[in-house]
């Protein structure tokens, strides 16, 4: 009953919103209105600007940069908050008394990971560190890296895996993508008088580009400890 | 209709992967597979803005040496890579309340945990 009537609900919502899509202008011409206003602007004046090759780290990072410090702000209260829910709680022994079970990982999988991990290293910086000239930037690769500590974490077992985050830095690394973003932020503020300010002359081109890495690799740690750190949690670590 | 859903097949297949989503949201009983189905809606919305901002034969909004027109917007992928953070923001709050649920009630299951208050 509750399925069928959820069918209909939803056969109604996808002609609505498939007949709202077909009035959309055509998939791909370069006239849709998103493609003429500020995206214009952007590809046209984005690389002299900001002083990145990458339009797309330009607008993160620069013509947006407002909206990307709210966001790596939402990241690390993510984690607080993840921290506040999972820990400090005693189990209250409701639950049933499930065996746990310890499942090694198959050689195979131990070693592809161990003989993998330096390339995923290597090419996880090269992403971060070439954000600004190439696709990727502090998030992609800043995954990456995150993707490599959970693999790690898997494979290792829990005491040589905890290494992984040093302990006694952990409390400012995780904080560490909003920190250089507001360290930049305050940069500009007290040399050009604008938070967030990056020069657009030519001669201080090289500047810019330092900033922009500098941003780029605050967001690339501190995503990647993010993510491992909730991994960990999740997995009734610390 | 038929023919212009046809010229605009990306955006017609996110808007149906974006009902499959709503449909596991509300008929699925467990809490995860609810925001495995929120997630099916959220990768639906992103590649229907990502797919706004096509052109036919662009090439990445990458300048420098070699770079020739037309280029692909750069603003859909600009805001739909904050999108995907904060996305990934929110479902590791949500999985962890289900982790804390689980601890507390011992279920994960919608009805049953309707029926413990």
């Amino acid at each position: 009953m509750k399925r069928a009537l959820t069918l209909v609900l939803l056969v109604a919502l996808a002609a609505v919103l498939l007949n709202a899509v077909a009035d959309l202008p055509p998939h791909g011409s370069p006239d849709t209105p998103a493609y003429t206003h500020v995206g214009a602007y952007y590809l046209e004046n984005g690389s002299e600007e900001t002083g990145s090759e990458n339009i797309v780290t330009s607008i993160i990072l620069n013509y947006r940069g407002f909206d990307t410090n709210g966001e790596v702000t939402v990241i690390v209260t993510a984690l607080m908050a993840v921290i506040a829910v999972l820990t400090g709680v005693q189990d209250t022994g409701t639950q049933p008394d499930a065996e746990v079970i310890h499942v090694a990982p198959s050689v195979v999988v131990r070693f592809i990971v161990r003989v993998l991990a330096p390339f995923i290293l290597v090419f996880a910086v090269y992403v971060i560190l070439n954000g600004h000239v190439t696709p990727g930037g502090g998030f992609q690769g800043g995954t990456m890296l995150g993707a490599l500590a959970i693999a790690l974490t898997l494979v290792l077992g829990e005491r040589e895996s905890s290494r992984l985050l040093p302990q006694r830095s952990l409390r400012v690394i995780q904080v560490i993508a909003p920190l250089t973003f507001v360290a930049v932020g305050l940069a500009g503020l007290f040399i050009w008088g604008d938070y967030l300010f990056f020069p657009r002359d030519e001669k201080l081109r090289g500047f810019a580009e330092a900033m922009l890495v500098l941003i780029e690799a605050g967001i690339g740690i501190g995503g990647a400890v993010v993510f491992a750190r909730v991994f960990r949690l999740m997995g009734g670590r610390q | 209709m038929i023919d212009l859903l046809w010229d605009n097949l990306d955006y017609a297949a996110s808007m149906v992967l974006f009902c499959i989503g709503l449909y596991a949201v509300i008929t699925r009983n467990n809490l995860i597979k609810k925001f495995m189905g929120l997630n099916i809606m959220e990768t639906a919305i992103f590649a229907f803005i990502v797919a706004l901002g096509v052109v036919d034969g662009g090439n990445a909004p990458i300048m420098g040496e070699g770079a020739a027109k037309p280029f692909i917007n750069p603003l859909p992928q600009a805001l739909i890579l904050t999108g995907i953070v904060v996305a990934v923001s929110t479902t590791a709050l949500a999985l962890s309340l289900v982790i804390r649920i689980w601890r507390q009630c011992g279920t994960i299951e919608a009805d049953e945990l309707r029926e413990a208050e």
